[in-house]
């Protein structure tokens, strides 16, 4: 399976430019996310790749050869629409078997290889069926089939459970990893939903305004968003962002929070006196009896199923949300005191929206923002 | 799934590039659009002569000679009256008549949509086959409409071959004609209206025919005025019902554009003012069409839209 | 809405049973002309009662006329082949041309699109002797006069632009994703129109193919210019045949009712598609 390669892809529609300058690179047999909110350029970026649409600028290159010339029916990929895309006038079968018609199978062999796929999608029993009689989890099965058919060594999913509903997207989120690992095909999966996103990816790349905002494991983004606004996208409920100061004394780099301490990282000298943005994880909040802790009203709290969210309010109104997990004990209402972990705390520069990464030793570990 | 050896396409010997292939397709159809371009600028040009088919020898440029000649030409005058009364008379009386009979037809019932349809027949009539048969039952002699203009005490009434009955008679065939077009297009427009604004107009107790007024004759708006400006195209440049019935007569009493120009062309062969005639209906159709065009766009965005 | 008094009602019924009065009653007088003979044709006064003849419609269909004055030939079964050739191959040929181009238009936004779209369309609207004139002296420079291929020719003046816009709205109205998918899946972009494309907008291309059909049969001007006598369809035919036959007013009501019985047929068949089609798409139907 080979490497996918994207070179300074560009796009524009009129005078739109819809991808500007993005590349990245999808390793063999690797799931990438393409994360990012509606009108980013994702599903640009994989028609680009599939042959359905023309980039103005850049290459695209699958295992080493340029395919900016080669059209759609000979790039070798398989796709899956966010609208399934099947087509209407044929049965549930002749759909999965169109790749292999494509690719001049004999008769049993596509007859073995659509039953094959459909076992997998347990869609055996609807082959017979025209797309307008399948339910929508058994349309996006079918189009899901229709893509693996031909063992593609590339594999485009367009935001496939976009459109089905949280029932099912839930199992799907569960079986589809295996999926993917069994075709051990490169895959870049396309979503809005960040837990779809960190649940299937090898790696997420964040589209943002036509550009890669940001690109690593799954733990990268969630621990070291590049920005405000992928810290936001990332994460339920949404991260706490707090406008601050930070100062520095002989107890090392911290900012205030209703006169009290929050202690930063060390390695974020940098950002002393700056206006920054201080990003707190719900979950990174809890609860204290400690005279430190910052104190606050509670205001509100939902119980969710797997964890209760609680809403405060500090002396300065400033809204702030804690998560915990459901079950565990914390004040019911009135003042409460709350403690942050330091390093889980995230600085960003108020003017850039960028993050401050903390600087360790000559630089440390690489988390530059493509 | 598959071994690699079949997981590949077979390659067909060429492969159309995705620039050239718009172009490609439309060629054949843009040859054909070009080559009536050509007959066109002819016409411009021979308007534009003094050019008689009987006189090759006296042939040549006039430049505007001919249009200048229409100022003093009560023929031209005639003409042009003539063809925009025609227009006017048969859109205005085909869009009260359609208007009417949309509204009778509104409801969808078994009744109403097998009307409808049987409605199209005369639509679906050639017009020149339709005036042929308007023609006999005209017949002085044996026709059931000359015989029921007897019988309401107009004895000598002498439809198409009189001065004073040939237009009413030409307009009865057209409105017999294309009434049902106006018809069906409002039809489909008054049944694809929404629903709310009448229910709200009853519950508050609205007159019908206020509501008419105020709610379904403007919210028809669009579709009457793409339905007139398609009918007064076709209208102003009426050949077939008034040839087949009257060939422009009597006298010039239904001389309209094209009956002339034909009749200019082929019986007096003068080719520069026929050419002329018809460039000046050109501009009129032409202004006209730009208008319908905007119009029909619009509603067709719609129903697009609807679909 | 429902709630009609009964003096609206019958008012209702009045004005529709005046409205189908007027507009069948030529369609049935003419058929009933069709199978009298003279003698009771020209009774006075006219009556229902007669006895149903079909002698005009045989003579029509056999071309020999016998009467008690003279044998004469009639050719009209002639310009009936010549409708059913002229509007058969006219749409043959648009459909040929117009399908691609109406793909093209709705596939491809390529430059000057629109404007050779909307040239194609005011083709329509354009007076249809400005052209024909001019073709007339041209067809006998280059041979083209009084034959079928230089008819069906000009007949794409009706029926291309009719054929480009309604079979492009369908194929705007597919989805491109549909091609898209087709394509990835391997299909060759020929294959894609064909398996695709156009079994998809199949129902719009049937449509607009006897909607063309229809208004090429009804065609008058072209051929009253461009054909003569063996090339005449039906609709310049008819006209010769009144005034070479005279007083034969029961084939003249059988020719005309021969002349337009096969679009009214087609009209009846394809009425669903009536609306848009007339329309060229601006009103679904």
């Amino acid at each position: 399976m080979p490497e996918l390669r994207i070179e300074n892809l560009t796009k524009r529609f009129k005078n739109e430019t819809v991808l500007d300058g993005v590349s990245f690179t999808v390793a063999e047999g690797e799931t990438t996310i393409l994360f990012g909110p509606s009108g980013a350029g994702k599903t640009v970026l994989l028609r680009c790749i599939a042959g359905a649409v023309d980039p103005e600028e850049g290459r695209i290159t699958i295992g080493g050869n340029d395919i900016s010339d080669v059209p759609p029916e000979h790039r070798g990929i398989g796709m899956a629409f966010q609208n399934f895309a099947l087509f209407p006038h044929m049965t549930a079968f002749d759909n999965i078997a169109s790749p292999l018609t494509a690719r001049r199978w004999s008769r049993e062999k596509i007859q073995e290889g659509v039953e094959q796929v459909a076992k997998l999608l347990k869609i055996g029993h609807v082959l017979s069926h025209p797309p307008r009689a399948l339910s929508n989890g058994q349309k996006q099965r079918t189009a899901l089939a229709r893509a693996l058919a031909a063992s593609p060594e590339i594999l485009l999913l367009d935001d496939p459970l976009r459109n089905v509903d949280a029932k099912l997207r839930f199992e799907m989120r569960l079986e589809l990893p295996r999926l993917l690992a069994d075709q051990g095909a490169t895959v870049i999966y396309v979503t809005q939903d960040y837990k779809e996103a960190m649940a299937l990816g090898d790696r997420i790349a964040v589209l943002s305004g036509g550009r890669i905002a940001q690109i690593g494991t799954p733990e990268d983004i969630y621990r070291r968003p590049a920005s405000v606004e992928i810290a936001r996208h990332f994460g339920d409920p949404t991260i706490n962002l707090l406008d601050v100061v930070p100062e520095k004394d002989g107890g090392g780099v911290f900012t205030r929070l209703s006169d009290q301490r929050v202690p930063l990282d060390s390695g974020l000298e940098a950002a002393v006196g700056r206006d920054c943005v201080l990003g707190l994880r719900p979950e990174a909040l809890r609860f204290s009896d400690s005279p430190d802790g910052i104190p606050v009203e509670i205001e509100a709290e939902t119980p969710f199923n797997e964890k209760t969210v609680t809403l405060v309010v500090t002396a300065r109104k400033r809204e702030i949300l804690i998560s915990r997990p459901a079950g565990t004990a914390a004040p019911g209402s009135g003042t409460a005191r709350i403690e942050v972990d330091a390093t889980d705390a995230l600085l960003f520069d108020r003017a850039t929206q960028e993050r401050i990464a903390p600087q360790h030793r000559g630089g440390g570990k690489s988390e530059a923002a493509a | 799934m598959a071994t690699a050896s079949d997981t590949s396409i077979p390659r067909r010997r060429f492969s159309v590039s995705r620039r050239v292939l718009p172009y490609l397709l439309s060629l054949p159809a843009l040859l054909v659009c070009i080559a009536i371009l050509v007959p066109f600028f002819t016409a411009v040009f021979y308007s534009l002569q003094r050019f008689r088919l009987s006189q090759p020898w006296n042939r040549g440029m006039n430049w505007g000679e001919n249009y200048l000649n229409f100022l003093s030409d009560p023929d031209f005058w005639n003409t042009l009256q003539v063809s925009l009364t025609y227009a006017f008379l048969t859109v205005g009386l085909e869009l009260l008549l359609g208007l009417g009979i949309a509204l009778l037809l509104k409801k969808r019932s078994r009744l109403n949509n097998f009307i409808s349809i049987m409605l199209l027949m005369p639509l679906m009539t050639a017009p020149a086959l339709a005036a042929l048969m308007w023609k006999l039952m005209t017949n002085p002699n044996f026709g059931i409409l000359s015989y029921f203009a007897a019988q309401l005490g107009f004895p000598d009434f002498r439809w198409g071959s009189s001065p004073d009955t040939a237009l009413f008679t030409v307009l009865l065939v057209d409105i017999w004609v294309y009434t049902p077009f106006i018809m069906i297009l409002l039809l489909a427009g008054l049944r694809s209206l929404p629903t709310q604004p009448f229910e709200a107009a009853a519950l508050d107790g609205v007159p019908r025919v206020q509501q008419f007024w105020r709610i379904t004759l403007p919210m028809l708006t669009p579709y009457i005025l793409t339905a007139s400006l398609f009918r007064l195209l076709d209208s102003i440049q009426q050949f077939d019902i008034i040839y087949a019935l009257t060939q422009g007569g009597p006298g010039d009493t239904l001389m309209v554009f094209q009956v002339e120009a034909y009749l200019n062309f082929f019986q007096s062969m003068n080719v520069g003012r026929s050419a002329a005639l018809l460039m000046i209906l050109w501009v009129i159709t032409y202004f006209l069409s730009n208008i319908f065009i905007k119009n029909w766009l619009r509603l067709r965005e719609r129903a697009r839209g609807e679909a | 809405m429902d709630h009609m008094s009964p003096v609206e009602k019958g008012l209702r019924g009045i004005a529709l049973s005046a409205v189908v009065l007027f507009f069948m009653f030529p369609i049935f007088w003419i058929v009933l002309m069709s199978l009298q003979t003279n003698e009771t044709i020209l009774r006075s006064p006219p009556s229902m009662v007669f006895e149903p003849t079909f002698r005009n419609y045989i003579a029509i269909v056999t071309g020999k006329l016998d009467s008690n004055v003279a044998s004469m030939d009639i050719t009209f079964m002639r310009n009936l082949w010549n409708s059913i050739l002229l509007s058969a191959g006219s749409v043959a040929v648009a459909l040929l041309l117009g399908v691609p181009a109406a793909y093209a238009f709705a596939r491809h936004k390529f430059r000057g699109s629109e404007e050779v779209a909307f040239t194609l369309l005011s083709f329509r609207f354009a007076p249809p002797l400005l052209v024909l004139l001019p073709l007339s002296l041209y067809f006998q420079q280059i041979g083209l006069a009084n034959t079928y291929i230089g008819l069906i020719w000009v007949y794409q003046l009706i029926c291309l632009p009719l054929i480009l816009w309604i079979v492009r709205g369908y194929f705007e109205d597919i989805s491109p994703d549909l091609e898209h998918a087709y394509r990835i899946a391997g299909h060759s972009w020929l294959s894609t129109f064909r398996r695709i494309a156009l079994p998809l907008a199949g129902p719009g291309i049937a449509a607009a193919g006897l909607l063309a059909f229809i208004f090429a049969w009804n065609n008058f001007i072209f051929a009253l210019v461009l054909a003569s006598a063996d090339k005449q369809p039906v609709t310049v035919g008819a006209l010769a045949f009144v005034t070479a036959s005279g007083i034969q007013y029961g084939q003249i009501a059988a020719a005309i009712v021969l002349s337009i019985a096969p679009t009214l047929a087609l009209a009846l068949y394809a009425q669903r598609y009536l609306v848009e089609g007339l329309s060229l798409g601006a009103v679904k139907g």
